[in-house]
């Protein structure tokens, strides 16, 4: 046993031999998901290629309520910066938090902050509305397949972005939505797109942990969308656009104030980032680099509508003017503008009246031409 | 073929309890072994790792905490399943029965004001019905028309999680997780106490100490657990006897099951304080609980001891995750290693290696199949 | 529900099934001959992970799909010794196989993770065939060989299980391998024989997965479907050709909870087939008063010479 301890000692004491700025990440998956936590990691490395002076931590799959042991453990390694990447390490974080009040933590999707917690996510409904203009201009049956995993506000928002993106090209579009029930269900993923191709469905955009949707469409030539990160090699000829998570914008930007000393483990309780295309967080894109498949450009570019706001205009065009528009500091458009009604009729924004943050958040109700099972519908 | 190195296998009928006790380590540290060599094959010294591991759970307060926090889910159904399985009712549905007792547990918390003092037994009673209630329909199925129990208790596995699914969802969903799929928070007062601030909730500990000790008890002492040793006989045994094969075996199957349903009540009260996804709120409990209750091989208390080991591989595998660098998948492999060396150590038990010469009791025979 | 729906939910009834039908129609001959093997799961993804592995490195959809069958089978080997040789508890050791199957499965496969599978296997249109109405989109369109072969195997399956000298051995070794032991049929061979030939179709269940169904690799891609496999094969009663109908009416009801969901509350729809399973388990007993509705005699039960 004592031979043991020496080996440990001598293992440990190399552990702590650097002086840099430690930094763990728990990921709620495997990094192969090829979905979120996936994405997770390319901005870990991107991040600490940016910041060479950090030291980066990673596990892997950890469940959501089991994330307690896995700070304890970080801390012991002398991790000091901590990122939790689900919704679900919340209550953990902050009994965590108020037991290491040292540390820093940072918890994705969260809500609630203290001194040294502070939440951020990035937001995808900007570019799903833009992935609804190429829909609602690719389409010929009208119909638009949506698979999704839950019904939370997260994915019912951007359904209903991607919805209202698909109207403004095309007034006749609808969008058809599945619901898995599961962030990583395969199969079912495979059967929901189907059942919506047999309900006559021909473009495809999904929110879940599989590139599965893209696969299945493809088979029939159908266009979908990239998710999270890059999954244009699963489909080269029909991944058309989608929507692609920088998370190291936010990574960098919030390590470069704790190494600089913006940020401590006392004044985070108001920081909280929302950010979205303006602060480069998200893009639009089948792969980074490219916003749209040079397969369907012409085909975009042929689609010009009369846009109350551009006069005539192709897609293609429209794409661009709105990622322009969206990319300012203070966005110039906003997919969430009234006058806005929900598919009961309720009028959900007055003309002119801008969606705020909180309500974005909390967001229930589905747009007037979205078809299928909506739960928890106000 | 053994007879060319001069011995031979001999049948007996129950091993001493040193014996299973020898061989059953012997499993165990065959596993190690094997492990040692998986963590040497991704480039870990397994001297090393197994020092880290053990400093990180064994000789650190609040490492030690997990591994008995981990060993209470599957001691309470663990204990559970040595009774069913004693009945030979291949329960392989403790998973499903936590999730029945999460919910019962939940639906007190949430929904029936009691003050603090009720409240918590309340929970507990809740969940150990809505646990045994989740065991009944298998076991009546299995014992009146003879449906095979492992097909039907893995289907109540998969219901119960989708129920749990559908409940956080929908009907229970919280008005403080902006829309995501959790119900609220319990009332803090009802939260069960844990040791200083480690995450480990005595009370469900003491009753599993306490469940282990009882069932240990009706096996050796009363006219039930005569009843049980008959039924897992069989049921022509038993009939012969004069047990009553129907009520004794739903008695014990539904004991079994709502063992199961108070660990999913710890699960629930002790550390999640809140309804969540299934597959949080049992990190894969029920189906450990099938090892720790066969390395007990039909001992309650022996399970003690086996349930603190899985909880023990529990969390080396979190240990091996963090400190070593291993990805995560090492501790399904692990699970199985250990599963397959017992299974492979059962012979010994049933048979005593005797040189040849000595005829003492080459002719005792079996009186049934393992 | 229109008519091309109908013929839809047909054909995806048809692909979906075509995996639990490989594994369902392998527990069937190994419980035939009395072993229960529940690591079908695990036999699966080591299927899947490996047919994917060898399908990618190698460019050939078929030789990777001989590999998940030898794979299957290698790992039915392993129960095969431990239940048959060491005569050890047939439910832990499969138990034991699904379990680590799927962590092995995780581990070989890190690297494969998120690539798509350069060479899938193709869809297959009969000629002829597909042209009849309703009848050709249904059945013979787009679907994978795997399909149409599982299809042939079970028809040949229930041939040899009842028509053949090797079938009655196999049957007689479940039922009662004393009688088949004292009738000179090595009841040690055929049992292995079954539990490897059921790891054999297990194998390729995995494969059709990860080669043809959903060309690509990810960690618990089987996601229960040996389970259900399993169900599928005391569901249809031992029967190969009952498995061909069961696996089926699994597939549409499948496809179906995500076709109706319009109509149906999706969340109980996740429930049916599980909840299905139990209720026709338990009408086929009340069916079946007394004996244990066919199930082998000597299921799960180790044989050794001179005992019973």
């Amino acid at each position: 046993m004592r031979r043991w301890l020496v080996i440990l000692l001598l293992f440990t004491g190399f552990a702590f031999a650097q002086d840099s700025l430690k930094v763990g990440f728990i990921y709620v998956g495997p990094i192969g998901d090829a979905g979120w936590t996936y994405a997770h990691d390319l901005g870990r490395l991107a991040t600490m290629a940016a910041l060479p002076s950090i030291e980066t931590v990673i596990v892997e799959s950890v469940a959501e309520a089991d994330i307690e042991p896995f700070i304890d453990q970080l801390v012991a390694d002398g991790v000091q910066v901590i990122f939790a990447t689900s919704f679900g390490y919340g209550d953990g974080v902050l009994a965590a938090a108020a037991r290491y009040p040292d540390i820093i933590f940072a918890h994705a999707t969260g809500i609630q902050r203290a001194p040294n917690v502070m939440t951020y996510i990035a937001d995808f409904y900007q570019v799903y509305y833009l992935n609804g203009l190429i829909a609602g201009a690719l389409t010929e049956s009208n119909e638009l397949g949506y698979v999704a995993a839950f019904p939370i506000p997260e994915v019912k928002r951007h359904i209903n972005a991607f919805a209202l993106g698909a109207r403004e090209v095309n007034p006749e579009a609808i969008v058809e939505v599945r619901w898995l029930f599961s962030w990583f269900d395969p199969a079912g993923a495979k059967e929901a797109t189907e059942a919506l191709i047999a309900e006559g469905a021909d473009v495809f955009a999904f929110t879940e942990d599989t590139p599965t949707v893209i696969q299945t469409a493809a088979e029939r030539g159908f266009p979908s969308y990239s998710h999270y990160a890059s999954m244009y090699e699963f489909s080269p000829d029909t991944v058309v656009s989608g929507q692609i998570v920088n998370w190291e914008a936010i990574y960098i930007d919030f390590l470069q104030g704790v190494l600089d000393g913006t940020y401590t483990n006392e004044n985070l309780s108001d920081l909280d980032y929302f950010w979205r295309l303006g602060e480069d967080s998200v893009s639009a894109g089948a792969a980074p680099g490219m916003v749209i498949n040079p397969v369907y450009e012409d085909q975009l570019r042929a689609a010009v509508l009369d846009h109350p706001e551009f006069g005539e205009i192709s897609v293609y065009d429209l794409v661009f003017a709105r990622i322009e528009q969206m990319s300012m500091t203070e966005p110039a458009y906003e997919p969430f503008t009234g006058p806005l009604s929900d598919r009961k009729g309720n009028v959900v924004y007055e003309e002119g009246q801008v969606a705020t943050i909180p309500e974005l958040l909390g967001l229930q109700w589905a747009a007037a031409n979205v078809v299928g099972p909506w739960p928890e519908e106000p | 073929m053994l007879e060319r190195f001069g011995i031979r296998l001999v049948p007996r009928l129950a091993a001493p309890a040193y014996v299973v006790f020898l061989i059953s380590l012997g499993a165990i540290i065959a596993a190690i072994i094997v492990t040692g060599f998986i963590f040497w094959a991704y480039g870990v010294n397994p001297f090393s790792a197994y020092a880290i591991i053990a400093e990180r759970t064994l000789f650190n307060g609040r490492g030690f905490s997990e591994v008995v926090r981990k060993s209470v889910p599957l001691l309470l159904a663990g204990v559970g399943l040595v009774l069913a399985f004693r009945a030979q009712f291949w329960n392989i549905g403790a998973e499903g029965q936590i999730l029945a007792g999460a919910v019962g547990a939940s639906g007190v918390a949430l929904f029936v004001p009691l003050p603090p003092p009720l409240a918590i037994p309340a929970m507990f009673l809740a969940g150990f019905i809505a646990g045994a209630l989740w065991g009944f329909l298998p076991a009546i199925l299995k014992i009146r028309l003879g449906v095979n129990e492992i097909i039907t208790t893995l289907m109540m596995n998969y219901i119960a999680l989708y129920i749990v699914r559908w409940l956080i969802n929908g009907p229970w969903k919280g008005e403080s997780v902006v829309g995501f799929s959790y119900s609220d928070l319990f009332d803090r007062a009802i939260w069960l106490p844990t040791i200083g601030t480690t995450r480990l909730h005595w009370p469900t500990l003491l009753l599993g100490l306490l469940l282990a000790a009882f069932i240990a008890f009706l096996i050796n002492r009363m006219r039930l657990g005569f009843e049980v040793r008959m039924i897992g006989e069989g049921p022509a045994a038993a009939r012969y006897a004069g047990v009553n094969f129907l009520t004794t075996t739903l008695i014990l199957v539904s004991l079994a099951a709502g063992a199961a349903g108070l660990a999913g009540v710890g699960e629930v009260a002790g550390i999640h304080h809140r309804l969540v996804e299934p597959n949080s709120i049992s990190l894969g409990f029920g189906y450990t609980a099938i090892i720790v209750a066969l390395l007990a091989r039909g001992s309650p208390l022996a399970a003690i001891l086996t349930a603190l080991f899985m909880g023990w591989v529990f969390a080396s595998g979190d240990v091996m995750k963090v400190a070593l660098r291993l990805p995560f998948q090492i501790t399904g492999v692990i699970n199985g290693l250990v599963l397959l060396f017992i299974i492979c150590s059962e012979p010994l038990l049933r048979y005593r290696i005797e040189r040849i010469g000595s005829r003492a009791s080459a002719v005792e025979s079996e009186t049934g199949p393992a | 529900m229109e008519v091309d729906q109908v013929t839809y939910t047909v054909a995806r009834a048809l692909a979906f099934s075509t995996p639990l039908l490989w594994a369902a129609l392998g527990e069937i001959f190994a419980e035939r001959a009395g072993v229960v093997n529940l690591g079908v799961e695990g036999m699966m993804i080591l299927g899947a992970v490996a047919g994917f592995i060898v399908a990618q490195t190698a460019g050939a959809p078929y030789l990777g799909l001989v590999l998940a069958a030898t794979v299957g089978a290698a790992a039915a080997l392993a129960h095969a010794f431990i239940s048959i040789t060491l005569r050890g508890n047939q439910y832990i050791s499969g138990l034991a196989l699904t379990i680590f199957g799927l962590g092995f499965s995780g581990l070989i496969g890190r690297s494969w993770v998120g690539k798509p599978l350069g060479t899938p296997m193709e869809f297959i249109t009969v000629p002829g065939l597909s042209e009849i109405p309703l009848l050709g989109p249904a059945l013979f369109t787009d679907q994978y060989l795997l399909t149409y072969v599982g299809l042939v195997t079970a028809a040949l399956l229930w041939f040899i299980l009842y028509y053949t000298r090797p079938g009655l051995a196999l049957r007689t070794v479940g039922e009662s391998p004393a009688a088949a032991d004292a009738t000179g049929t090595s009841v040690t061979l055929v049992r292995y024989l079954a539990v490897v030939f059921g790891g054999l179709m297990a194998g390729v269940a995995g494969g059709y997965l990860s080669i043809a169904y959903r060309p690509s690799w990810g960690e618990g891609m089987t996601n229960g479907m040996g389970w259900i496999a399993l169900a599928i094969a005391i569901f249809s009663l031992w029967d190969p050709l009952r498995a061909v109908a069961a696996s089926f009416f699994f597939g549409a009801f499948f496809f179906l909870s995500f076709l109706l969901q319009k109509v149906f509350p999706p969340e109980l729809l996740t429930l049916l087939p599980y909840t299905f399973t139990i209720v026709a388990l338990t009408v086929v007993a009340l069916g079946k008063e007394g004996r244990a509705f066919g199930a082998p005699e000597a299921l799960g039960l180790p044989y050794r010479r001179g005992e019973r």
